[in-house]
C-alpha cells in the first residue's frame, strides 16, 4: 500500500490521483491550554456547501457558522480562526483554516465534542476525517458523516 | 488488449443479453445455465489450481481475514494495490479455467459485466501516462479461506471498476459488496459500441423518471461520489491510506426522512421498475449465490418498505445525477462522476451492498 500510494504522491501531479471527491481533514494539536487544528478543506467538495448556504460571507464566517467545539456537558468552547491559505494536496487544491479551540475556564483542553457539517450539510457522499498530530504522524480519531455532526474528540495520547 | 477485445466479441455473443429496449421485465441473465452452487465453483477453481506454479497458488488462496476480506476498491492499483491472482499474467489455458471460475459463480450478465468493464479500462491505457493502472489485465482472482472445506470461504474478484465479494458457507448468503464503475461510460471497441453498466444505469434512470414527478423522491444534499463505498483517508503530508471498504460496517437511514419515496405508494407499473432495477444487480452472481437474496429483495413485503430516491437529472446525463434503492436489507446506488481520464466526459460508479449479509456475515469489525 505505501509503495503504491507514494505514487500516488509523487507520480500523480495532475489527475487528482484517480478519486474526483476528496475528503477533509481536521487535524489537531493538543497543547497545555487550547488545541491547534488545520482544517484542510478541498475546494471542489467546499463550492457545493457554499452555493447551498449562500450567505456571501468570507470564509472565516462561513466556517464558523459550521463548526464548533463544546465540552462533553455541553459547554462551548471559544474558536477562532487564525489564517486561511491554499493549498494543494494529491492534485486537489484545499483551502487550510488554521484554527485555534480553548476549552471553558476549568475544562481539560485534552476532550471535546466537534461539531461540524461544513461540507457534510450538503455533499452526502463526503467525509470529514480527525486526526491528532505528533510530530510526523498522525493518529485517527474519528470522522463525520452527513447526518452525523457531532464527533467525541479525545487526545490518544 | 487485442486478446481482451476478442474474449469480449465472443462472450457477448454467448450472453444473450437482450438489445435494450423500453421493456422493463427483468432481464433473464440466467438462463440456459443452471446454478452452480459453491461445490461446482471450487471444483472450477480446483481445475484452475492444477494449472498454476506455486507462487501462484499462493496468490490465489490467502486466510480468511477482516483485512483481506476488505481489501477491495474503486480506484486504480497504482493507487489501490489488489492481491491475489491477476489475469493479466496467466497464460492461455490458464485463463480459460479462469474463465471457467466466472462461468460457475457468474450468471451470463456478471461475465460479461467483467469483460466489459475490463474493456474500459484497457481503453484507457493510452491515457494512463504516469501510470497508475488502468489496464484490463489488472483485475484480480483470490480465494480467501478453504474452498474445499464447508468453512467460510470467500471468491474476490475485481480490479479498478469492479468488486465482486461472493462468500460461500457464511452465516448468511453473501453476493455483496459488490462494486461497478465505468470509465467511459460508452466506447468503442472495433467499431462496436461498449457500455458495461447500460442495462443498470438505464434500470436506475427509468426509476428515478418515473418517481421524479413526486417532491419527495428527490434526495437532498449533493452526490459526488456513492455514499457507502470505499474512501481515501487523506493526511495532509503524509501518505493518503484506505481506499478500501474500511468503513465497514456501514450505519444506514432510519425512518422515512430523507429517503426518497415508499415503494408502497408506488403504482404497479411504477413497483415493476423498482423491481427490474434491483434484478439487474442481483442477477449478475450465479443463483446459487444471489437468487435467494433476489427473492427476499422482491418479496412484496420488503418491497413495501423499500424507499428510492434520486438527485441531480432523472436521466443521468449530468455529473452528481445519483440513483438510490434503500430497502430493510437491499442497497444499491449509482452516480454519475466526473471522468478522470477524460475530463470533459462522465463516468459512473455503483455499489450494491445488504445491509445485513455484506461478506456473508464473515466480516466482524
Amino acid at each position: 500500500m505505501r509503495t503504491a500510494l507514494t505514487v500516488c504522491l509523487g507520480l500523480l501531479a495532475g489527475t487528482a490521483c484517480a478519486h474526483p471527491a476528496p475528503n477533509s481533514t481536521l487535524r489537531l494539536e493538543f497543547r497545555a491550554d487550547a488545541v491547534h487544528a488545520e482544517y484542510w478543506v478541498p475546494v471542489s467538495e467546499l463550492a457545493f456547501a457554499r452555493a447551498a448556504d449562500p450567505a456571501g460571507e468570507e470564509f472565516p464566517a462561513y466556517l464558523l457558522r459550521h463548526f464548533a467545539a463544546e465540552t462533553p456537558d455541553g459547554k462551548a468552547w471559544r474558536v477562532s480562526v487564525d489564517r486561511v491559505r491554499a493549498a494543494d494536496y494529491l492534485d486537489h487544491a484545499f483551502v487550510v483554516a488554521e484554527i485555534r479551540l480553548t476549552p471553558p475556564a476549568g475544562a481539560t483542553p485534552r476532550e471535546f465534542v466537534l461539531v461540524d457539517d461544513t461540507v457534510t450539510h450538503e455533499v452526502r457522499n463526503h467525509v470529514l476525517y480527525v486526526v491528532a498530530r505528533h510530530g510526523n504522524q498522525a493518529d485517527m480519531l474519528g470522522a463525520l458523516q452527513y447526518p452525523a455532526k457531532r464527533l467525541a474528540v479525545a487526545a490518544a495520547r | 488488449m487485442r486478446t481482451l477485445v476478442a474474449v469480449l466479441i465472443c462472450v457477448a455473443a454467448g450472453a444473450a443479453i437482450p438489445a435494450q429496449s423500453k421493456s422493463i421485465s427483468i432481464t433473464n441473465c440466467r438462463a440456459p445455465k443452471s446454478p452452480s452452487g459453491a461445490g461446482d465453483i471450487a471444483v472450477a477453481l480446483d481445475k484452475l489450481r492444477s494449472l498454476l506454479n506455486d507462487r501462484q497458488r499462493a496468490t490465489l488462496d490467502r486466510p480468511l481475514t477482516d483485512a483481506a476480506a476488505i481489501q477491495w476498491s474503486n480506484l486504480p492499483i497504482g493507487v489501490v494495490p489488489r492481491d491475489g491472482l491477476r489475469l493479466g499474467d496467466l497464460d492461455a489455458k490458464q485463463t480459460q479455467a479462469a474463465h471457467d471460475v466466472f462461468k460457475a459463480a457468474l450468471s451470463a450478465c456478471g461475465s460479461l459485466m467483467l469483460t466489459q468493464v475490463r474493456a474500459a479500462d484497457d481503453y484507457l491505457v493510452p491515457f494512463d501516462k504516469r501510470p497508475i493502472g488502468w489496464h484490463g489485465g489488472n483485475y484480480y482472482l483470490s480465494v480467501l479461506g478453504d474452498s474445499s472445506t464447508k468453512g467460510p470461504w470467500i471468491l474476490q474478484l475485481g480490479g479498478h471498476h469492479l468488486a465482486y465479494n461472493f462468500t460461500f458457507n457464511g452465516r448468511e448468503a453473501g453476493a455483496t459488496p459488490m462494486f461497478l464503475g465505468s470509465e467511459p461510460i460508452r466506447f468503442e471497441v472495433q467499431g462496436g459500441m461498449v457500455e458495461p453498466l447500460q442495462a443498470q444505469s438505464e434500470a436506475m434512470s427509468r426509476v428515478a423518471t418515473a418517481i421524479a414527478p413526486e417532491a419527495k423522491a428527490r434526495l437532498s444534499g449533493t452526490f459526488t461520489d456513492v455514499v457507502k463505498g470505499v474512501v481515501v483517508t487523506m493526511v495532509p503530508n503524509s501518505l493518503p491510506t484506505g481506499g478500501t471498504d474500511t468503513g465497514f460496517p456501514h450505519s444506514y437511514p432510519t425512518g422515512d426522512t430523507d429517503r426518497g419515496i415508499r415503494v408502497s405508494t408506488l403504482s404497479p407499473e411504477q413497483r415493476e421498475l423498482v423491481r427490474a432495477a434491483i434484478a439487474t444487480y442481483t442477477q449478475l452472481p450465479d443463483t446459487a449465490i444471489s437468487g435467494a437474496l433476489q427473492a427476499m429483495y422482491l418479496a412484496p413485503e420488503a418491497l413495501d418498505q423499500t424507499f428510492v430516491g434520486f438527485a441531480g437529472s432523472p436521466d443521468l446525463g449530468t455529473m452528481g445525477s445519483y440513483v438510490r434503492i434503500d430497502g430493510p436489507r437491499v442497497w444499491i446506488e449509482l452516480v454519475v462522476q466526473r471522468a478522470i481520464a477524460l475530463p470533459d466526459q462522465l463516468h459512473y460508479h455503483s455499489l450494491w451492498r445488504d445491509k445485513q449479509s455484506d461478506y456473508g456475515g464473515e466480516v466482524r469489525r
